[in-house]
């Protein structure tokens, strides 16, 4: 086991671990107030951890809706993890599938965006990736926790806090830019995910955003995708 | 906790593992083709394109509509994480700009 690995990977994830804080708290406040206990609260982020739905289940709970509904829900909002999980197949070839597993459990929208920013740390480095996703969640479930014990004596929307998240995908798409043909990419991802959101339910348009940079990428002439800016 | 509760959590939990999970254990045991492999190159961008977008231009509805506060914070953090590549201090800096703006807009 390399510890020096997995340390790193937990430095890497301060950004993180200071964006979900507060958006935990903020899970733990509705949460409680949707008469879901802290342990309960505690339990979906250790055992689900998907911040949206997360939120989405706690405001359906509010309205007295049973599981099963929840649970599909879940699940469209979430489809959008298997690009992120295919594209992280590219760096992990030689993993074991239970150390996989494992990493496949914390992978988040979050993690994998700050993962993809530097991919020579993460290619064929698991326990990097580890201690990346490990530090983020132990803060999400820190979060959760705290807000729902706490509740009302924390302040989740001063100081900026709404904007922490933000500001962190910002830079991560910022450091996505290694190219011309990126910044036509996100452009053009850009515009379409305003339109998609207005036209699809829930966040369906992240995925479908997605697929059309999956799918713009691919008509790509491959000679572009070598010409650095 | 109730029955419900439990069936819900655990419910939940695997509907979001498996699309972590699945892609990820075949596609390390499979080959991906070359064109599929440029495509992966660009979900990032789509992802983080799709996310940062909205919160700038879309209200919570959907409808298009600039967001002038997280506009006007998100500008000044392009420049920044472009300039400076720190994700900390991006994260820093523009929180306590959109905090600023509170007061002003």
């Amino acid at each position: 086991m390399n510890h020096k690995e997995f340390q790193e990977g937990a430095k890497a994830a301060l950004p993180i671990v200071l964006g979900y804080l507060p958006v935990g708290i903020a899970f733990g406040v509705l949460a409680r107030k949707a008469g879901v206990s802290t342990f309960e609260a505690g339990l979906m982020s250790l055992l689900v951890y998907a911040g949206a739905s997360q939120f989405i289940a706690v405001e359906m709970l509010s309205k007295g809706i049973v599981w099963f509904p929840i649970v599909l829900t879940t699940f469209f909002i979430n489809l959008r993890h298997l690009l992120m999980s295919s594209t992280f197949s590219l760096y992990l070839k030689n993993t074991r599938l239970s150390i996989l597993g494992l990493i496949s459990a914390q992978l988040t929208d979050e993690s994998f965006a700050l993962a993809m920013s530097n991919t020579s740390k993460i290619s064929n480095r698991p326990k990097y990736l580890l201690g990346l996703q490990m530090a983020s969640q132990i803060a999400w479930i820190a979060g959760s926790v705290g807000g729902a014990f706490f509740g009302v004596l924390i302040n989740h929307e001063g100081y900026g806090l709404p904007f922490a998240l933000t500001a962190l995908f910002i830079c991560l798409l910022v450091l996505q830019v290694k190219r011309h043909t990126h910044l036509w990419v996100m452009g053009m991802t850009g515009v379409f995910s305003i339109f998609f959101k207005g036209m699809f339910p829930g966040n369906w348009y992240i995925f479908l955003s997605a697929l059309f940079a999956l799918g713009i990428g691919m008509l790509m002439n491959p000679k572009a995708n070598s010409s650095k800016t | 906790m109730g029955e419900e509760m439990l069936w819900l959590i655990l419910g939940m939990a695997i509907v979001t593992f498996l699309p972590r999970f699945l892609p990820l254990a075949f596609f390390t045991r499979w080959v991906i083709p070359e064109r599929v492999k440029m495509g992966l190159d660009y979900i990032p961008i789509g992802i983080l394109s799709s996310i940062v977008f909205p919160i700038l231009f879309a209200n919570g509805e959907g409808k298009v509509e600039i967001q002038p506060q997280h506009l006007f914070a998100a500008i000044p953090i392009f420049v920044f994480a472009w300039k400076v590549r720190s994700l900390w201090g991006s994260v820093v800096l523009g929180m306590a700009i959109y905090w600023g703006l509170g007061f002003v807009l």
